[in-house]
């Protein structure tokens, strides 16, 4: 191994014990790699986003074109824009920003509308609605019980979230329902969080023991 | 019952130190416990051995290290799946805090290191494959649902030049990707939202039939997506991961000793989850029989 | 009237062009080219977005040094690890070396595997330990709702435990209905209802009757 990954795995090392010292308590090394994360995680920003998207997508094009392609002018207008951004730390000019960020806010708000309804409640409520037909013959009685508690559920939980009418007497019934239906999901959701959590735990776990004591089975990092 | 009481007022270091012990332990001693393979997982599997050989598939790393012990072996299991089944493979980024740099270093894990701008291009594990033919990595792009849609037919927009700076129309495989009609389907390995996206955006709008390896602490709100068809296959957590990863290695043992020879692996992984997994489940129960032993004891004391 | 409504003339437009072309996707058709045209600047515009963070972070750091405040040291080892990391990205970026030492790409590339990917990971991987804690302490069958949701959380724990099925075999299955079915039923349930509230909000935005995000008060 060159010197290079090395000190990269024993700084990695530091930098992960470092954190893991929260767990007895608070501390200075903790608060260091902290703030080192902080300032290394916008670092490693302001690369990529040079590195991946100005360059090639705007410096390259716009002022450095190859040789036989024309320039692209047209590029000026986005940057502009995001130069505009930043007008908003200068107070006396600070409503300039306001030209870019509508522009921005409101590109992906009007794509967010339509996503949320062409891509969720259509095909969501579709396939509520559609799935029974899709089960085809009453042969499969578990499968059309399941196909009923998803109605169910999907029908109940909307309700709960209705608040237009009171929650009482048969409203209040299903919505008490669709709680179950929610409380089913947030079990299942709990499990899940737990199962997460702790394969990120395992991936650190292995790179301070496999990786950087070299104890037990290496391999391919 | 003052066992009990001790029990519930121990300090939390002593859990954590719990924890922290049951996760090194079977690392130390692997286990090689079972899995069982789910639906969900096995319609990936079955979908990439459907494809055609020359198929292109195109796998998106939308997530950063944070969840890198999940999404990982997931990346590493479809690029592996989907060269030794001679398809090809298109490697974009597009979670802005690391995406990039998991993308890079799952390819090269699984073709080994490249460096196509001094003309390191072939790779060593699979000695047929080429950078730039057989697969091929155009980078990470801000912009999210923007870089979405405008890559369903103009690529080359959004991606002028593949990772390493060179342009896309330099390499065969760079040429024929113009959009979302060139590829077989689209994976997406996400850390959280992204993965969405590419359900309720880009199969919603484009028909592009979508995949997803996700996180657990997202997988209960992709079962929705799921089962309305929005992604034909899904992958939760590390336990998808080592579904697939298993589905895998037992069809073609070449990729299973690729798999064995990483650091980490689904399988590796999966054994220490299984450990810790039975402690917390135990500390649930524990504090629950404690909880209601402790209020049966209140009502009779009242 | 330039500085304030004409900004909601701009969101209404930045809004409406991919919302109509939503329903047309003819290539070469004069809105689909504006459309893709809009969000090419916007891969521009968004990414100079994601470092408007930066020109914060420095006052913020800066006015802590210069005042020595509470932890002011640690403001400057952020500030150092940012021009460290910037520095050796933008050498990366435009392809040049570092002090004439290092490529650009060798030393990015150093500082992920040293600093950033060690860094975040361990941060996260704290929470498997504070997951532990809670399990342990805070999970409590208090009435009908939490064994509801106790119950579903041990049947999925217990699913996908190795050790636990070889002794009750029919979990996997019990596991994988309750995602399928009752879990996507509630979530759908969500989704649908989170949804239509977005696409409402969505639509106040466009309106310009929600208008705090350019720092406008309502009527303004």
């Amino acid at each position: 191994m060159d010197f290079g990954t090395v000190a990269a795995t024993w700084l990695g090392a530091f930098f992960t014990l470092c954190i893991l010292s929260f767990l007895y308590k608070d501390n200075p090394f903790f608060r260091f790699a902290e703030s080192v994360f902080a300032g290394v995680s916008m670092g490693y920003y302001i690369g990529n986003t040079f590195g991946q998207t100005f360059v090639p997508n705007l410096v390259h094009p716009l002022f450095t074109p190859p040789a036989g392609t024309p320039r692209e002018w047209i590029l000026v207008i986005p940057l502009l824009l995001g130069f505009l951004l930043y007008t908003r730390y200068i107070k006396k000019v600070a409503w300039v920003s306001r030209f870019s960020l509508a522009i921005y806010v409101g590109y992906y708000t009007g794509v967010n509308m339509m996503q949320k309804l062409q891509g969720e409640v259509l095909p969501q409520s579709a396939d509520t609605i559609l799935s029974f037909w899709r089960a085809g013959t009453f042969t499969n009685v578990g499968e059309w019980i399941s196909l009923l508690v998803v109605v169910v559920g999907v029908l109940s939980v909307l309700v709960y979230f209705f608040f237009s009418a009171e929650h009482k007497g048969a409203i209040g019934g299903v919505s008490r329902l669709g709680i179950w239906f929610l409380m089913v999901s947030f079990g299942a959701a709990f499990g899940y969080t737990i199962m997460g959590r702790i394969s990120i735990l395992i991936g650190r776990v292995i790179f301070l023991i496999n990786q950087w004591l070299g104890i037990g089975n290496g391999g391919v990092a | 019952m003052d066992m009990m009481e001790r029990l519930m007022n121990l300090d939390r270091r002593w859990l954590y130190l719990l924890v922290g012990l049951a996760a090194v332990i079977p690392i130390l001693a692997p286990l090689n416990l079972p899995v069982n393979v789910s639906r969900p997982v096995q319609d990936l599997f079955d979908r990439v051995e459907s494809l055609e050989p020359g198929e292109i598939i195109m796998v998106s790393f939308d997530y950063g290290p944070s969840t890198g012990p999940e999404n990982d072996p997931m990346g590493d299991a479809i690029i592996l799946h989907a060269l030794a089944r001679d398809l090809r493979v298109v490697v974009i980024a597009l979670y802005p805090l690391g995406g990039v740099t998991e993308a890079r270093e799952e390819l090269e894990r699984c073709v080994g290191d490249l460096d196509p701008p001094n003309g390191q291009i072939a790779s060593e594990r699979f000695p047929d494959k080429v950078y730039g033919r057989d697969f091929i990595y155009f980078g990470y792009k801000d912009g999210g649902l923007a870089a979405m849609r405008l890559m369903s037919d103009n690529m080359h927009e959004v991606f002028p030049a593949d990772f390493y700076g060179t342009p896309l129309d330099e390499y065969e495989l760079g040429r024929e990707v113009q959009g979302y009609d060139n590829v077989a389907f689209v994976m997406s390995l996400a850390t959280g939202i992204i993965g969405e996206w590419w359900a309720n955006l880009v199969n919603a709008q484009f028909g592009t039939p979508v995949a997803v390896g996700c996180t657990a602490v997202s997988a209960p709100k992709y079962f929705a997506y799921y089962r309305a068809g929005q992604m034909f296959a899904l992958l939760a957590g590390l336990k998808g991961a080592a579904e697939y990863e298993f589905l895998v290695s037992q069809k073609y043992p070449q990729l299973a000793q690729i798999t064995d020879s990483f650091i980490y692996n689904a399988g590796k992984g999966w054994d220490v989850q299984s450990v810790v997994y039975s402690i917390i489940t135990l500390f649930i129960i524990i504090g629950n029989v404690a909880f209601i032993v402790e209020r049966r004891r209140q009502k009779r004391g009242m | 009237m330039y500085k304030k409504q004409f900004p909601l003339l701009l969101a209404f437009l930045g809004g409406a062009i991919p919302i109509i072309s939503f329903f047309i996707t003819t290539p070469g058709d004069r809105l689909k080219v504006t459309t893709d045209t809009l969000q090419d600047w916007m891969l521009i515009i968004a990414g100079a977005a994601l470092l408007l963070g930066v020109v914060n972070l420095f006052q913020i750091n800066l006015r802590k040094i210069s005042t020595r405040a509470k932890g002011w040291p640690n403001a400057l080892w952020l500030l150092l690890s940012l021009v460290i990391a910037a520095t050796f990205g933008l050498a990366d970026a435009f392809g040049t070396s570092v002090f004439g030492i290092w490529g650009g790409d060798v030393a990015f590339q150093w500082i992920q595997d040293a600093a950033f990917k060690p860094l975040q990971a361990t941060m996260f991987s704290l929470l498997a330990f504070y997951v532990a804690s809670a399990a342990f302490r805070a999970f409590r069958v208090r009435n009908v709702e939490a064994g509801i949701l106790l119950a579903a959380a041990l049947i999925i724990m217990l699913g996908v435990n190795p050790y636990a099925v070889k002794v009750l075999p029919f979990l996997p299955d019990a596991t994988n209905w309750i995602m399928n079915i009752p879990n996507a039923a509630a979530q759908r349930g969500i989704i649908i209802g989170a949804a239509l509230g977005a696409a409402s909000f969505s639509l106040r935005i466009l309106l310009g009757i929600e208008r705090s995000y350019l720092g406008l008060q309502k009527g303004e």
